[in-house]
């Protein structure tokens, strides 16, 4: 399992936003998370990356526990991407080579697998061209894919999103959908899609569960998302 | 002279190393603040008849680590920082005047006084300078990767917290080496002004470490100049020059952004 959530629960204050919801995400396998917003959905998958602590509940990343899980190079994360530009220059390259820094050699010299690595993501995503280029001057799709590739840089086998189509345009959603095929069909990547938008992973998700009420274990191939979306097999 | 010009230039040159990562994290009044308590340190010190450079230290130290813990704990607010801050000045101006330790003492521990620096003051500037560098160097990914996305690079498997504290003391560093040479209260400005400034005109995070190193090392120089030939306060002086840069690369990219579209627009056949 590369994810487990299990009957977690969390408040914002006293403002209860999870209760005793659970999740599970097997290897390989691409999960759209949807609900409306302020459903708890971010909050579910922070809570997951243990970038938050649950109240009740336990949270398992590749089977250890959240609290010893040490292995980072296996996850990656795409936040939700701030509206807020960034407030120096950052080249696309930086912001790449920076999904490295935890294992980053101390004068910040690159192992050639990880300059591989940079390139191949760099590729994937459609990048080449702008590497050298400022964040501030790309479109917002063009961002978006840069956050994407810096997750993927240290070849994780679990890659969670949230909200990646926010702002982007419908070319960079094309190049989005392609790379996100072939991560989990030739690289074998569990991928979890956090969206309040169906179209993003329409076609992509073998499963969607819907965060309803702070619940999500529960919800799992809720009714109106099976409609609307047509989940692999 | 000699000495001013040392010190001046060192710490203008490293100040925005630190300044990049502040501003960049949008904490570009930390420096303030911890000029502000440095002022309580610098005034205990006085009154125990210390070092105002290890008071100083302490002081700064100690309240950039309380205040990660309390960003940690959800408690470092608007409010609560403020107090501690002002605390900070309030306290250091009370005990400084228990102590007797003279107007002209504070005020050039306030706004700077280089030319009244000794070597050996230089010397401790130049150390805390060299500190500040070798962290920098050595923690540059993590502290970037810390700079452009906290939670990221927490996922990522960086230690942010322990980062975050290395930042704080960082920070800490600067403003007590900027102490005598530039002032508690103006040394802030050269963590950020130059960076600023460097933003106008680089394309990426280094080269605006590289600028911004330069804009403030010739600030100083500058500065100093000003100061030696038509008196003016020397890291008053410091300080404008940097500001002048700002502007003057603002201008520069604006302009060079008003030929580019007038260029791409020519091109299109508007």
């Amino acid at each position: 399992m590369a994810l487990e959530l299990d009957r977690v629960s969390f408040a914002y204050g006293g403002a209860p936003v999870l209760r005793e919801a659970s999740l599970r995400v097997r290897q390989g396998e691409f999960v759209a998370v949807v609900g409306s917003n302020g459903s708890g959905k971010t909050t579910l998958m922070k809570l997951g990356l243990g970038l938050l602590t649950p109240s009740a509940g336990r949270a398992r990343l590749f089977g250890d526990d959240i609290r010893s899980f040490r292995a980072w190079h296996k996850v990656g994360y795409v936040p939700q991407r701030a509206t807020n530009a960034s407030a120096l220059p950052v080249s696309v390259d930086e912001v790449v080579r920076s999904g490295l820094a935890a294992r980053a050699h101390w004068l910040g010299r690159q192992r050639p697998e990880e300059r591989q690595r940079i390139e191949h993501v760099v590729d994937l995503l459609d990048l080449s061209a702008y590497r050298r280029s400022p964040m501030a001057e790309l479109s917002g799709g063009q961002q978006q894919r840069a956050l994407i590739a810096r997750a993927l840089v240290t070849a994780p086998r679990l890659l969670v999103m949230d909200e990646p189509t926010t702002g982007v345009d419908a070319e960079a959603r094309q190049i989005l959908r392609a790379s996100l095929e072939h991560l989990v069909d030739v690289e074998g990547m569990a991928v979890v899609y956090v969206s309040h938008d169906p179209e993003g992973f329409s076609g992509l998700a073998q499963r969607v569960v819907e965060v309803v009420d702070g619940r999500a274990g529960a919800h799992d191939d809720k009714e109106p998302f099976r409609h609307r979306v047509a989940a692999r097999s | 002279m000699q000495r001013a010009f040392v010190a001046c230039i060192v710490i203008a040159a490293v100040a925005p190393l630190v300044g990049s990562f502040i501003v960049q994290r949008g904490q570009s009044l930390v420096g303030d603040g911890m000029g502000h308590v440095a002022f309580a340190g610098v005034g205990l010190a006085f009154l125990v008849g210390a070092d105002p450079v290890l008071g100083a230290l302490a002081f700064t130290v100690l309240a950039g680590l309380f205040l990660v813990r309390m960003g940690r704990a959800g408690l470092a607010g608007d409010l609560a920082i403020a107090l501690i801050f002002y605390g900070g000045i309030a306290v250091g101006y009370l005990f400084a005047s228990r102590a007797n330790a003279g107007q002209t003492r504070l005020v050039g521990l306030l706004f700077g006084s280089p030319l009244n620096l000794t070597w050996s003051q230089v010397w401790v500037i130049v150390a805390l300078a060299a500190a500040v560098v070798v962290v920098t160097v050595v923690l540059y990914p993590r502290l970037v990767a810390l700079a452009f996305d906290e939670q990221a690079a927490r996922v990522a498997g960086v230690p942010t917290d322990r980062l975050v504290m290395a930042l704080t003391l960082m920070v800490a560093l600067v403003v007590v080496g900027g102490m005598s040479s530039i002032g508690l209260l103006l040394i802030s400005a050269m963590m950020v002004v130059p960076v600023a400034a460097a933003a106008q005109l680089a394309s990426s995070y280094r080269s605006t470490l590289w600028i911004g190193s330069g804009v403030g090392a010739s600030s100083a120089v500058l500065g100093l100049l000003a100061s030696h030939y038509r008196d003016y306060a020397p890291a008053s002086a410091i300080v404008l020059v940097a500001i002048v840069w700002y502007l003057v690369a603002s201008g520069w990219r604006a302009a060079t952004r008003r030929a580019s579209r007038r260029a791409a627009a020519a091109g299109l056949g508007v």
